[in-house]
């Protein structure tokens, strides 16, 4: 009783939609409540998204106030593939090193941005997974200050994508920083690896796993706990090693949880943008989402760049197909 | 001899390993290698005390390779200016600890730290309001549709920010003169709301997602018997179910503040840079790397000052962090 007096107290231009509330259906109070979010992603995702597809289709006029040009189609998807696209300002660093793997002067910019998006997110999710599953092993254990270990590796995490680049670029800086000469040592790197491509994406592999292997360890260590510890004690029973027992019980229990990890992973890789601008810059690695900022700004190519814009959700999609298929068959499997 | 032997209650089981020692101390004269072999020996015959060697090493190396960057951050920091080329690995070259005052006074690093600060508590505020009312609906309600509406909220989450950047742009930039009154220049751009409404909607499914599962664990009763007690639906949603749900709350509210304070794409395109045009925290950092090309102290002090507060947070709620991003995914 007391809130309807107060709801009374409140206005009736309160009041008023509340009580209206009261009296509809379950389904329509749903669709009710359900308005403000839909109503944020649609200003904010659905609507942009098919814009930027619409914004693909026109001309780029670099001249005019307006930087849309008339409707051409897929042409620019078609110039983009073929590499008929060029830019004024074209990769300098990649073609003064030329040390870039696969990568040679005058090769179409974004079968560019193409590698160095995909062999970045491969590599990083490789390497994530590899090593957040030997954290999320130690985390899986019981020992004094676990509760320290496991803040001190999920604090990279935590930062800013700003500071991380602000590490790496001091850290392989040749002024002040111990990386380039420890890397010389080992025989990799030039002398000023932050203006080299090749050395740069090693740079910003390594900042990555740094950074978001503890990701993938926290999911690893969630899959790795919801399963039966009797399992292990029957196999240990039965004289299996420790290596059986991983290989024949965790593996396959840990696979799906895993796989959702590896997807979230690689669809954060594959949008790399701040980490390369905070470090080398976008002309030293050109990543998808580097290329569209690069066609914006440096050259007002507006409809381009939303045709990279467009191709990177494109080609993210795929990989999401592919690992729900993926995700699929193991369930399956373990059904 | 006793050198082979470190500790002596295990000296049955190691006769067998000290005699494979002396064999191999008789092939190579240094006196160290007889330890390494027995050690060795010592492995391989009982496997779990490797194991718990290998657990140990790993430890170790996980935490130094984790946490060895900030502290050598910090070296940088207290580097005084001069001395910046002969920094050390482990130990700053002298002790300047007034760059941690001179990061303010070289620019207004406060200001960009508040602009960041105010940027994602609104944020936060908004996603933990729409994502509230939307995780309640997922969670707890039937209706026609749900599944294909989740999957549509879900779906935003795997797009990549730069494919809505270039409408959004086009969007905030565009003067409308009904927000002359609010804004003087009449776009968002340059405003806190270029920032925080495409990172709310960013980081909104993720919420939704958390709240939806620590909503639907509420029991049916509760509800029922505040709706009884007379409530209305949104009380009995706003009395009853998000103060029970309170872990929940913190959890979706701890990750969208840290997501929406970390994040660069949005952040760093939709302000001209300047701090009293709400550029947030990472256009100082930048700045710091831009303008001042050799302050590197600088920008390792402003590095620090910028991280703590999140680094404070982690401390604080890392079991929320944990279930946090385990739901989000384990749910799937």
């Amino acid at each position: 009783m007391s809130t309807d007096t107060r709801a009374d107290e409140g206005g009736s231009l309160l009041a008023r939609p509340l009580n209206w509330l009261e009296t509809q259906s379950e389904e329509v109070y749903a669709y009710v409540l359900l308005a403000p979010a839909f109503l944020l992603l649609a200003v904010v995702a659905f609507y942009p998204l098919i814009e930027t597809f619409r914004f693909s289709l026109l001309a780029d006029a670099v001249a005019s106030a307006d930087p849309f040009g008339e409707f051409i189609g897929l042409d620019n998807y078609v110039d983009l593939l073929t590499g008929d696209t060029n830019f004024t300002q074209q990769f300098i660093s990649i073609s003064t090193t030329d040390s870039f793997p696969f990568v040679t002067f005058g090769a179409p910019f974004l079968q560019q941005a193409l590698f160095v998006t995909l062999a970045f997110a491969i590599l990083s999710v490789l390497f994530e997974t590899l090593i957040g599953f030997g954290q999320a092993l130690v985390l899986d254990q019981d020992f004094y200050g676990r509760r320290w270990v496991r803040v001190s590796i999920i604090i990279p995490w935590a930062i800013p994508i700003v500071i991380q680049g602000m590490i790496f670029f001091l850290l392989f800086n040749p002024t002040i920083g111990f990386g380039t000469e420890f890397m010389q040592w080992l025989g990799v790197f030039g002398d000023n690896p932050l203006s080299s491509s090749s050395d740069s994406f090693m740079i910003v592999l390594v900042a990555d796993i740094w950074k978001t292997t503890a990701f993938m360890a926290l999911l690893i260590l969630a899959g790795l706990q919801s399963i039966d510890r009797g399992l292990y004690d029957v196999a240990k029973v039965s004289g299996a090693s420790p290596w059986q027992r991983f290989r024949y019980i965790t593996l396959p229990l840990v696979a799906p949880a895993l796989l959702v990890a590896m997807l979230f992973r690689t669809m954060d890789a594959m949008r790399i943008y701040g980490l390369i601008d905070a470090t080398a810059g976008c002309e030293t690695v050109p990543s998808l989402t580097c290329l569209v900022i690069i066609a914006l700004q440096n050259s007002r190519r507006w409809a381009t760049a939303s045709a990279v814009a467009f191709l990177t959700a494109v080609v993210i999609s795929g990989f999401v197909v592919a690992y729900l298929l993926a995700l699929r068959n193991s369930n399956g499997g373990v059904a | 001899m006793s050198a082979d032997r470190p500790d002596g209650e295990s000296v049955d089981e190691a006769d067998p390993t000290v005699e494979m020692a002396d064999q191999a101390k008789a092939d190579e004269p240094e006196l160290d290698r007889g330890i390494i072999e027995a050690w060795a020996a010592k492995m391989i015959s009982n496997p779990d005390r490797a194991y718990r060697a290998t657990f140990y090493v790993a430890t170790v190396f996980f935490v130094v390779t984790t946490l060895f960057p900030f502290y050598w951050l910090l070296v940088v920091a207290l580097t005084p200016r001069n001395n910046l080329s002969e920094v050390g690995v482990f130990l700053p070259a002298g002790f300047n600890p007034a760059a941690f005052v001179e990061v303010f006074q070289t620019l207004p690093f406060h200001r960009y730290v508040f602009n960041s600060f105010l940027i994602a508590t609104i944020a936060t505020v908004a996603v933990l309001l729409v994502g509230s009312l939307a995780g309640y609906v997922f969670g707890r309600l039937r209706f026609r549709g749900r599944n294909a509406m989740l999957l549509l909220v879900l779906v935003t989450s795997f797009f990549p920010p730069a494919a809505f950047f270039i409408p959004l742009n086009r969007l905030f930039n565009t003067n409308v003169d009904v927000l002359r009154p609010l804004i003087s220049a009449g776009s968002l751009y340059n405003t806190p709301y270029a920032i925080f409404i495409p990172l709310s909607a960013i980081f909104l499914p993720l919420s939704i997602f958390i709240l939806m599962t620590f909503y639907s664990q509420i029991p049916d009763g509760l509800e029922d018997a505040a709706r009884v007690e007379g409530t209305t639906r949104l009380g009995a949603l706003f009395r009853v179910i998000v103060p029970l749900s309170a872990p929940g709350v913190a959890t979706a509210g701890v990750l969208t503040f840290i997501s929406v304070y970390n994040e660069y794409f949005f952040s760093s395109l939709m302000t001209d840079g300047r701090p009293g045009n709400w550029a947030p925290m990472l256009e100082g950092i930048l700045r710091f790397q831009g303008e001042f090309e050799v302050l590197y102290n600088l920008m390792a002090a402003a590095s620090i000052v910028a991280v703590l507060p999140v680094a404070i947070l982690v401390v604080v709620a890392q079991e929320k962090i944990v279930s946090g991003l385990t739901t989000g995914a384990v749910k799937e």
